[in-house]
């Protein structure tokens, strides 16, 4: 847990950040299988700082995307990983013995029993939807939030959850639709009476305590395997997880179709609605990071993509609120880590409008010699090994890959080398191959 | 045959005929006989005139009954909340032994004594649980559940503050909603933490150990109104709300009298805003769209705005402006608000005049009922107002006296409704027919 120091608030946001970075390179209290290991781990998180800072560090640190690649390395199926939590402590940690990364990128974080218990509408997963040896999930976009909802959404967020988003999302929540409000206080216990004597509701209650003995294992393993993969030298270079404003909505609310509706039908309604959670998402990236003692927030983006919205309507409802998003954590010390999955070759301009060195911006498809030249001037910036590359290319061809991306993006500093997306598929010897060209050609000549 | 008009393009007054229709024309009851059908209609009609300030065949009486037939029938408010089946034989065996009732309706304001005692809330006291066991009544108490400075807190997130704030406040078995995360903090599978906290499912199974009984007592009450209903006494109930003034919201059960009494003075603002948001909330999830149900009239109990708690000014700034616009959303959906102004309105009269004529049926308590008659005749319809006192301690001739006199002021041109001042626990039935031999001796309409 990082605790602020009495004199936080007169502190400049750099000096926020280098408290937070360095207290979690020095990783206290963990009990490091090896003098090395502690080492490792610090050299690490070294470089890892250092290039967040546009800094030059010894070497281009490089991120294996490691996704669920340790599942296939392990030659089980993910469906078998979704319901063992022992197994998939077994098979992240073989991975970590295996492989090279100057990361931990954290487990598997899908539970299957819940979501099995739960009834959730919104993953698809191998036996649910998805044949039985599928290698991944699928969330389901929808229409969760009904276009006439975003009043209900802000006025009474608690009633929005609980008698309509949970409803529509989870099926076991069901029998919430056909509650009252509780928005009077007027008979309330007599009403949660009524509500018990519908029989769905004891099956929701008999399903969350079901799920109450799965949830806290998962959790628990996925940490202890973490915790294990730190004590051997690996850093986990996320803190918390964020979503851009907009998405809030575009994804998990209101679906594609219903937020491209919304722009031009109730466009305020969006922009008081971002308003709205604005202040949340920052106080919750807030406080997993403090928790997790680690300051980088990890900000998987999707709506503001080059093909999703016109670069007028990325800067009227994309960009705002989620800059002050950005400058809000960065205000904090936390260094915002968002993801462009797609393309933002269009977006270049509008993101490099931030203090300098204060984000790390990952690219998917973005073209990054257009990258190292705009946004790249301000921060530091990670990619883009494709997926293709990682599963079909040979070993020598990842390697060549993955130099010409350094000769691009590594000179002056500020770079880390990652794939596009994860690697769930990739052929094994790619993963080493790309750890290979980050050691070879990765290297920062000290001036003498 | 024409199509019948959507509902959205009809007037208030064909939305509440289509209510009215439903009323008189009951699709769940099944009359004993065509004479108990016939009976059910026309008391159902004279009510329904009288509403419309139009002249019935006589003036239609609210017996205030009460939890009377308990006392009549040698049980108690008590006993009762444990023994529904007697409760109901007494309550038939009284209906039998009346005969002529314009409306009537078994015991379902005496609660399930069992969820009672593990469901305590600090809100109400019940005989044996606070009060005497031969107490004939249940007893709000009121007190500060709400702090002054929680406005914000409860407008923020309502239902937020409803489950995690006033619940523990007011009910025990609730205190371990404390433990609720914030819903900021709830999203997916989070709820299963929370829910599955040892606490928190310790009240829901409490709650769930209770449903058998739960499930007894709503059968026995449903069971005993529907065969009431089947010989032909409808009820006037029915209007599936049981709303009050936005002011009473927050005077009755968050801040008490002293709380808001200083909240006049020293947050108005706030006040006013949290009725705004409390009326908005309302009417959007109780009024607007409202089904048919049994009868369209919306009994409406209010507290804080009599003639003593506030002044004119007082109840011209707080009270009245929210409750008017509460009536007038009521009235566009077609249903009957009946406020039910316990205390005194004298003062108030001249100040509730500003509702569509027939829109709204006053019933009154301790209120003049000639200056009701003289200053909201041609408005509304008013119903009241036999003194309790008369009712229990008067002989027969004052009871009737007394109605006579009402009858006389009010009733001429239609528009009223004759009816106790408040419900009598411990009446004698013969007072009861006393009332309702009045009606019928003085109250007829000449044609």
């Amino acid at each position: 847990m990082f605790k602020r120091p009495d004199n936080w608030a007169e502190l400049t946001w750099q000096q926020k950040r280098d408290l937070r970075l360095n207290k979690w390179i020095s990783a206290e209290g963990t009990n490091f299988i090896s003098k090395q290991a502690e080492k490792d781990y610090k050299a690490r998180a070294t470089r890892l700082a250092k290039a967040t800072k546009m800094e030059k560090p010894d070497r281009v640190p490089c991120m294996i995307p490691t996704g669920w690649f340790p599942v296939k390395n392990a030659g089980v199926t993910l469906k078998e990983v979704m319901y063992d939590y022992e197994l998939m402590k077994k098979v992240w940690l073989k991975f970590v013995d295996e492989f090279d990364s100057d990361t931990f990128d954290g487990t598997l974080f899908f539970q299957a029993q819940v979501n099995d218990l739960l009834e959730a509408k919104t993953q698809k997963w191998p036996g649910h939807g998805l044949p039985d040896d599928a290698h991944s999930y699928q969330y389901v976009e929808g229409v969760y939030m009904k276009a006439d909802e975003y009043d209900l959404f802000m006025k009474d967020p608690f009633d929005f959850q609980l008698r309509r988003l949970l409803p529509r999302t989870m099926g076991v929540f069901e029998p919430f639709a056909d509650v009252p409000s509780f928005s009077s206080y007027q008979g309330l216990p007599e009403r949660l009476m009524m509500m018990c004597l519908d029989p769905r509701f004891q099956k929701l209650f008999k399903a969350i305590w079901e799920a109450s003995k799965y949830l806290p294992a998962w959790w628990k393993a996925s940490a202890e395997t973490t915790q294990a993969a730190k004590t051997k030298g690996f850093p986990m270079f996320r803190g918390g997880m964020a979503v851009a404003p907009f998405d809030v909505f575009a994804d998990s609310l209101r679906g594609t179709q219903g937020i491209v509706m919304d722009m031009f039908r109730q466009p305020e309604k969006i922009h008081e609605a971002m308003e709205f959670v604005l202040p949340q998402l920052l106080s919750g990236a807030i406080a997993m990071s403090d928790a997790a003692d680690c300051p980088v927030v990890m900000m998987p983006l999707h709506k503001g993509d080059d093909a999703f919205m016109s670069d007028k309507q990325f800067e009227t409802f994309y960009w705002p609120t989620f800059r002050r998003l950005l400058l809000g954590m960065v205000e904090e010390g936390l260094v915002p880590f968002p993801v462009a999955e797609g393309a933002y070759n269009r977006r270049l301009e509008y993101i490099s409008d931030m203090p300098k060195s204060a984000v790390v911006w990952m690219f998917d498809q973005t073209n990054m010699a257009n990258v190292k030249k705009t946004v790249g001037k301000v921060s530091c910036i990670a990619g883009n090994v494709p997926v293709s590359v990682a599963y079909t290319g040979t070993a020598k061809e990842m390697k060549e890959y993955c130099r010409k991306l350094i000769e691009t993006c590594a000179p002056g500093g500020g770079y880390i080398l990652t794939g596009g997306s994860t690697f769930d598929m990739a052929n094994p010897d790619n993963l080493h191959a790309m750890m290979d060209a980050a050691r070879e050609y990765g290297t920062y000549k000290k001036r003498k | 045959m024409p199509k019948t008009k959507e509902w959205a393009e009809m007037t208030w007054q064909e939305k509440r005929q289509e209510r009215f229709n439903r009323w008189l024309n009951p699709p769940d009851v099944k009359f004993v006989s065509k004479e108990a059908e016939k009976l059910y209609k026309q008391r159902v009609t004279r009510f329904i005139k009288a509403i419309k300030l139009e002249e019935p065949d006589r003036v239609p009486v609210m017996l205030p009954t009460g939890n009377s037939p308990a006392h009549w029938g040698g049980s108690s408010f008590r006993e009762l909340m444990y023994d529904y089946k007697k409760g109901h034989e007494i309550w038939k065996k009284f209906m039998a032994a009346f005969g002529d009732m314009d409306i009537f309706n078994g015991p379902g304001f005496i609660p399930c004594g069992r969820i009672a005692e593990v469901v305590r809330s600090k809100l109400q006291k019940l005989p044996g649980l606070g009060l005497p066991d031969d107490a004939t009544m249940n007893q709000f108490v009121e007190g500060e559940y709400m702090m002054a400075d929680e406005y914000d807190k409860y407008m923020l997130d309502p239902t937020d503050y409803n489950l995690r704030v006033m619940m523990p406040r007011t009910t025990p078995l609730f205190e371990s909603f404390r433990k609720l995360p914030p819903f900021s903090a709830i999203m997916g599978n989070f709820w299963v933490s929370a829910l599955a906290d040892p606490d928190i499912r310790q009240t829901f199974e409490t709650l769930m150990s209770l449903t058998e009984e739960q499930k007894k007592w709503t059968a026995a009450s449903l069971e005993i109104n529907q065969y009431i209903r089947e010989h032909g006494y409808p009820s006037l109930w029915g209007g599936g709300i049981m709303a009050g003034a936005p002011f009473d919201h927050f005077a009755d059960a968050l801040r008490g009298t002293r709380g808001i009494a200083s909240d006049m003075f020293r947050q108005p603002k706030k006040l006013l805003e949290a009725m705004e948001r409390y009326l908005q909330w309302t009417i959007e999830t109780n009024i607007k769209n409202l089904p048919l149900t049994a009868s369209p009239i919306c009994m409406m109990p209010l507290h804080k705005g009599d003639d003593t708690f506030m002044s004119d000014k007082q109840f011209a700034e707080f009270y009245w402006p929210t409750l008017r616009r509460l009536f007038l959303a009521m009235i566009n959906e077609g249903l009957v608000p009946m406020p039910f102004a316990e205390g005194r309105y004298n003062n108030r009269l001249k100040q509730i005049t500003d509702t569509p004529p027939s829109g709204v049926v006053w019933y009154f308590d301790q209120t003049d009922m000639k200056e009701a008659k003289r200053i909201l005749g041609g408005i509304c319809c008013i119903a009241g107002n036999v003194p309790s006192s008369v009712m229990i301690t008067g002989t027969v001739q004052q009871v009737k006296d007394s109605c006579r006199r009402l009858i006389e002021d009010c009733a001429p041109g239609g528009g009223f409704i004759l009816a106790g001042g408040a419900s009598v626990d411990s009446g004698k039935i013969e007072n009861f027919k006393a009332m309702m031999d009045a009606a019928k001796e003085y109250g007829v309409y000449k044609k």
